[in-house]
């Protein structure tokens, strides 16, 4: 009973942000724009000269699952600020007061995140498709790309409201979304292998759940090799629930 | 046979203390069922932290608050699906339409999906919203989003309704059509209304009893009629330039309510009609040249007064709301 309760004030709260996402279409296109230039001006251009390796594959099949991933972050990363600006509308205050547990508030949100970040992925799929690049396009593959997208959405979304909770204000969460984003974008395999990066970073990208999001797309739709599979799906389900826990903490403080 | 029920609301020592200041300073008062109880204080007597502390959003420093009986610190998920809560700030989602909003707080409240769609349809009639139920909620003016706001609060059909400040931000129309809403809830529903405000007529209207805070301390609680005889008389604003009036007020040994300031004082009489006539004459002995002399019944504004030796000051936190709400709707667009 307590668990039905649970999810269904879950699933309201992502219904809500599906409906205000349905209602303004236009702020998914604008977000497609940035990942097309990823990839036809980055992409192309970086292919051209040939200065990264990537094995057997070229650098835009590279480059593709990186550029899903960053779209996904792009997007969960707002949440946070987001969240501010409800609490400051008093939305926040109203949602805490209806007998919705907070975590389920929280957990819907960043299931609503990666619902988005599924959205932004099929654009950006469609668009890998237009350009000609060569992916392994099963139904599988496709299931497990939106699987991956999902933690991933959930992960970063969380992650963003943990920090929402910490910075508080709307105007700090925008320089903590800008100052975050990138780095975690640029210390991840997303645009170029962990290996040809210094030391001190692909620690920081071994950390960083951003590189098993990637690696895992990667696996899926450009080399078909699943062995690793398995422990980045363990990795992103574990960093979900931490992020989760630590945002349900976060709400709590939001409203004292 | 009065102690098989329980009260409303039952507070008991309530404290809540932030870092620099005590927001509730040791309130008590219980609200019996049915009752349209009002907390009437200036910006900052601790009106909304009490609500949220009703409502288990946060928790006091120390005392203890039961709705029916329930403990706010125990009890919190059913004290939460037996209450409605308006919120002083904004609590409709302007990205969405107004059936939408009612939709979602269906869902959270765990309502029956057999029973929303026909509920909410009831609702927005009632309230009067049903024609504009599928417009965005950014479209509406700031008294159908209050309005809105009512609507959403009454989805779970509550046992008692917590109105914060109501009609802050509205104009006089919207703020009549508030109220009669709100007399109306109470007369058809006969649910328990709890609400927070700072202006007088509002609390003088709609309210069998009010509790006046300020700074964090409920200084009286009792019916609006009760409160104004307390005041102990008509008062008689009399003022005078250049003259020191609280010397001469002395001498006559008239009662005020406040200290004289600005060459104003309010002068407590009985019956004052007849009192005016001597007043000027006694002031004329004094050599005092009144300039207006003024009589009015008691208000809750003297109450007020009265007990905390100030006037409720209007206007900030009024003008404040209702541009939160202008910026809102613009942003949302
Ligand atoms: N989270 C908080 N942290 C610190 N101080 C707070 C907090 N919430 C309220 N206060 C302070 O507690 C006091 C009471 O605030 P409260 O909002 O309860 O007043 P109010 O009577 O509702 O006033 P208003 O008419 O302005 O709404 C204020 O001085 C306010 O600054
Ligand atoms: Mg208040």
């Amino acid at each position: 009973m307590k668990l039905k309760r649970f999810i269904t004030s879950m699933l309201a709260i992502t219904e809500l942000e599906l409906r205000k996402i349905r209602h303004d279409q236009s702020q998914i296109w604008m977000r497609l724009i940035q990942p097309i230039l990823w990839l036809t001006v980055f992409g192309v251009t970086f292919s051209a000269i040939r200065v990264i390796p990537t094995g057997d594959y070229t650098y835009l099949q590279f480059l593709t699952p990186g550029i899903l991933a960053q779209s996904v972050i792009f997007v969960a990363i707002f949440y946070g600020i987001n969240v501010v600006w409800e609490r400051d509308l008093g939305l926040l205050n109203k949602l805490m007061s209806t007998p919705a547990p907070r975590s389920s508030i929280v957990l819907g949100k960043s299931l609503a995140g990666g619902l988005r970040g599924i959205l932004q992925a099929l654009g950006i799929l469609l668009i890998a498709l237009v350009i000609g690049i060569d992916l392994i396009l099963t139904p599988l593959s496709i299931l497990g790309m939106l699987v991956i997208i999902i933690l991933c959405g959930i992960c970063f979304s969380s992650m963003s409201m943990a920090l929402a909770s910490i910075f508080r204000t709307r105007e700090r969460m925008m320089g903590v979304g800008q100052a975050i984003t990138m780095p975690l974008f640029f210390a991840s395999s997303a645009i170029y292998p962990v290996s040809i990066m210094p030391d001190w970073l692909q620690v920081i990208a071994v950390a960083n759940p951003l590189s098993y999001v990637v690696d895992a797309l990667r696996s899926l739709l450009v080399t078909g090799d699943l062995s690793g599979l398995g422990l980045d799906v363990l990795i992103l389900v574990a960093s979900a629930a931490v992020l989760l826990f630590l945002a349900s903490l976060g709400f709590k403080r939001m409203l004292v | 046979m009065t102690e098989m029920i329980d009260n409303a609301v039952k507070v008991e020592n309530l404290e809540k203390s932030y870092r620099k200041i005590k927001a509730v300073d040791g309130i008590s008062f219980d609200v019996p069922e049915g009752e349209v109880f009002g907390l009437l204080g200036p910006n900052g007597a601790g009106k909304t932290t009490t609500i949220r502390i009703l409502l288990t959003l946060i928790k006091p420093t120390s005392g203890s608050a039961r709705i029916f009986g329930m403990d706010t610190l125990q009890q919190s998920d059913k004290i939460r699906q037996i209450s409605g809560y308006v919120p002083q700030g904004i609590s409709v989602d302007g990205e969405i339409t107004a059936y939408e909003n009612m939709l979602i707080y269906s869902k959270l409240y765990g309502l029956p999906p057999a029973n929303r769609k026909k509920r909410i349809n009831e609702i927005l009639e009632y309230i009067g919203l049903a024609d504009r139920a599928k417009d965005m909620v950014k479209t509406y003016s700031g008294g159908m989003m209050r309005r809105l706001e009512l609507a959403q609060s009454l989805i779970n059909r509550p046992k008692i309704l917590f109105l914060d400040e109501p009609s802050i931000g509205l104009d006089p129309n919207a703020r009549n059509a508030m109220w009669e809403m709100v007399r109306k809830l109470r007369r058809e529903l006969g649910s328990t209304i709890f609400l927070t405000t700072h202006d007088m007529v509002e609390a003088d209207t709609l309210c069998d009893r009010i509790g006046i805070m300020d700074r964090g301390k409920l200084v009286v609680i009792g019916t609006p009629n009760d409160l104004k005889a307390t005041v102990g008389g008509d008062v008689v604003t009399v003022s005078a330039k250049n003259a020191s009036l609280s010397e001469v007020i002395e001498q006559l040994g008239y009662q005020t309510i406040g200290e004289p300031s600005n060459g104003t004082a309010d002068l407590l009489v009985k019956n004052g009609e007849k009192a005016i006539p001597r007043i000027v004459e006694a002031f004329k002995g004094k050599g005092v040249e009144l300039d207006s002399v003024f009589l009015k019944k008691p208000t809750l504004d003297d109450v007020f007064l009265k007990y905390t030796g100030s006037r409720i000051d209007d206007g900030a936190g009024w003008a404040q709301a209702k541009k939160t709400r202008m910026t809102y709707r613009r942003m949302a667009k």
